[in-house]
């Protein structure tokens, strides 16, 4: 009967799936995001090096602020300027998509965005500055423009260079040659097309793109997913799709991204600048407290009870399998092995403990129980504990991961318990069978 | 030389039955090569391979690297789950034969 179901839904999910998955706006989207990551992991490692809890009783706060600040362009010239990252990848990333000429993709793209980017500055009650570039409109105040441009830009100039309104060169002139003129017109297309743009947009609207984008799309969608219920929703959605054997993550990630990542700009640049952290759900949030304990659905917990408290052989050998990857939050093993998959004894404690454990940690955070994450990029192969202290720059962000792992624990024993009892019983008949045969 | 291509998300998961299936193929003698790779560079790689496996978890692939995978006359199937979750370099070393066939 349950497994009748299971089947259904599952066939139903599948298409969802790969249709979220293979979507070229989402792939570039995830692709461009995966281009700026190594550069934001080395900005992190700036700022944890230079926030690090015992350089205060180490330095005098001079030299503590010279080091600071000598260290502090890491940050500032990669997750700072994180959309312009972002732009070109997206350009690029769908320009490949299209078999055209990517690399040109990607510097129309930024150029759009530039296009669009006031390059002066208003001082508090002073006058404007000019030629200079405001750095929050390169980092999280212009992620949502920048995404828009950057798809907007590729679309245009990929649609131009496909209707072949090109410059036909004659032959002997060199390929290289000849493919600048070629990607002439379509740049200059689409690039005058953004410049009209802003011209009516600063000239008879008296604002810009930036901030129309900013107020009307970005902040609204940043603001509520910056909230828990629609955290938890995304959670529960990412268990649901693991239950049925799909990779949540890849799914609903590839739509949560865009906010969870300005999240994180925000937390860092103010982290940097106050030392404060103004949100609590964050890029950091999520991978760290949901997923790095072992991985989806914070599995080392399920290990550790089955080792020390589970007796059937299939489930130690399951655990024992498991170990060496859920360290490193790689937990295909206990999905597949235990199986999680499919596996209707299993589906409450799935779903139920990461929710509850997402809720608490946010509670404690909220309470200052606990630091927020400062949304330094952590690799999400870091083992639990070490991602934890390294997130929230605190020995309270390990601690809270103590208090998770006791948690998923008691609430998946019960369920682990009633199947250990299956399992031994089953065991115990094959080994009588195979007593009566030898 | 058999060569077989696994591939998932990033090439994580996948690498764990990567090491299996080589212990298992060295054990009945066989001469192979078995790699793992993310999603993204499946397409290219799967041109050196006779054989594409996909980890369960991302078998909404299968569609897509199949059409690819045609330009090559090879075939793409996704990886058994409970061989996939207890690791069974066996089983998934032999689907993989099944499935080359007579290359």
């Amino acid at each position: 009967m349950e497994t009748k179901v299971f089947d259904k839904l599952s066939k139903f999910l599948l298409p969802i799936a790969s249709k979220l998955n293979n979507n070229r706006y989402l792939k570039a989207l995830r692709d461009a995001f995966l281009l700026a990551l190594p550069l934001t992991i080395f900005g992190s490692i700036a700022v944890v090096l230079t926030n690090l809890p015992f350089l205060e009783k180490m330095m005098s706060t001079d030299h503590l602020d010279t080091f600071r600040s000598a260290f502090g362009i890491a940050s500032q010239a990669t997750m700072g300027i994180m959309s312009v990252f972002v732009v070109f990848g997206i350009g690029y990333y769908l320009s490949k998509h299209y078999k055209v000429e990517a690399i040109f993709g990607g510097a129309i793209a930024l150029t759009s965005f530039f296009l669009l980017t006031p390059f002066f500055l208003t001082p508090e009650g002073g006058d404007p500055i000019q030629n200079v570039i405001p750095i929050d409109r390169l980092g999280a105040k212009g992620m949502f423009l920048g995404m828009m441009v950057g798809f907007l830009s590729t679309e245009m100039y990929r649609s131009i260079v496909q209707k072949n309104i090109t410059i036909k060169m004659p032959a002997g002139v060199p390929p290289t040659v000849a493919r600048s003129f070629s990607a002439l017109i379509p740049v200059i297309i689409t690039l005058s097309v953004f410049l009209g743009v802003n011209i009516v947009v600063t000239q008879v609207f008296q604002t810009n793109m930036h901030d129309v984008i900013y107020n009307v799309v970005q902040a609204p969608l940043v603001g509520l997913g910056s909230g828990i219920v629609p955290t938890l929703i995304a959670i529960f959605l990412i268990q649901i799709l693991w239950f049925f054997g799909l990779h949540g993550q890849i799914i609903i990630n590839s739509v949560m991204d865009p906010i969870w990542n300005t999240l994180s700009i925000e937390n860092l640049n103010t982290y940097t600048e106050t030392g404060e952290v103004p949100h609590i759900i964050s890029k950091q949030f999520i991978e760290v407290y949901t997923v790095g304990m072992g991985g989806t659905g914070m599995t080392l917990a399920v290990i550790a009870a089955i080792i020390l408290f589970m007796k059937s052989k299939q489930m130690k050998q399951v655990a024992k399998l498991g170990l060496g990857p859920g360290i490193f939050n790689v937990n295909e093993p206990i999905i597949f092995g235990l199986p999680v998959v499919m596996n209707p004894l299993i589906l409450v404690p799935w779903i139920i403990a990461p929710m509850i454990v997402t809720l608490v940690t946010y509670l404690a955070m909220s309470m200052g129980l606990v630091p927020p994450p400062t949304s330094v990029a952590i690799p999400w192969t870091v083992p639990v504990i070490v991602n934890g202290i390294l997130a929230t720059n605190s020995i309270a962000g390990g601690l809270m991961q103590l208090v998770n792992f006791l948690i998923v624990l008691i609430i998946w024993f019960p369920f682990l318990k009633l199947i250990d009892r299956m399992n031994l019983e089953k065991e115990q008949q094959k080994d009588k069978e195979n007593q009566k045969v030898s | 030389m058999k060569k077989i291509l696994l591939a998932c998300s990033s090439g994580m998961s996948t690498s764990l039955l990567v090491t299996k299936m080589l212990e298992y193929a060295k054990s009945v003698g066989d001469e192979v090569e078995i790699w793992a790779v993310g999603q993204d560079e499946a397409k290219k790689e799967m041109e050196k391979a006779d054989v594409v496996l996909i980890g369960p978890q991302m078998r909404f692939l299968q569609e897509e690297l199949q059409t690819e995978a045609q330009k090559y006359d090879i075939k793409v199937d996704v990886i058994d789950m409970a061989a996939y979750g207890m690791a069974d370099g066996k089983k998934a070393y032999d689907q993989a034969l099944r499935l080359m066939g007579n290359r």
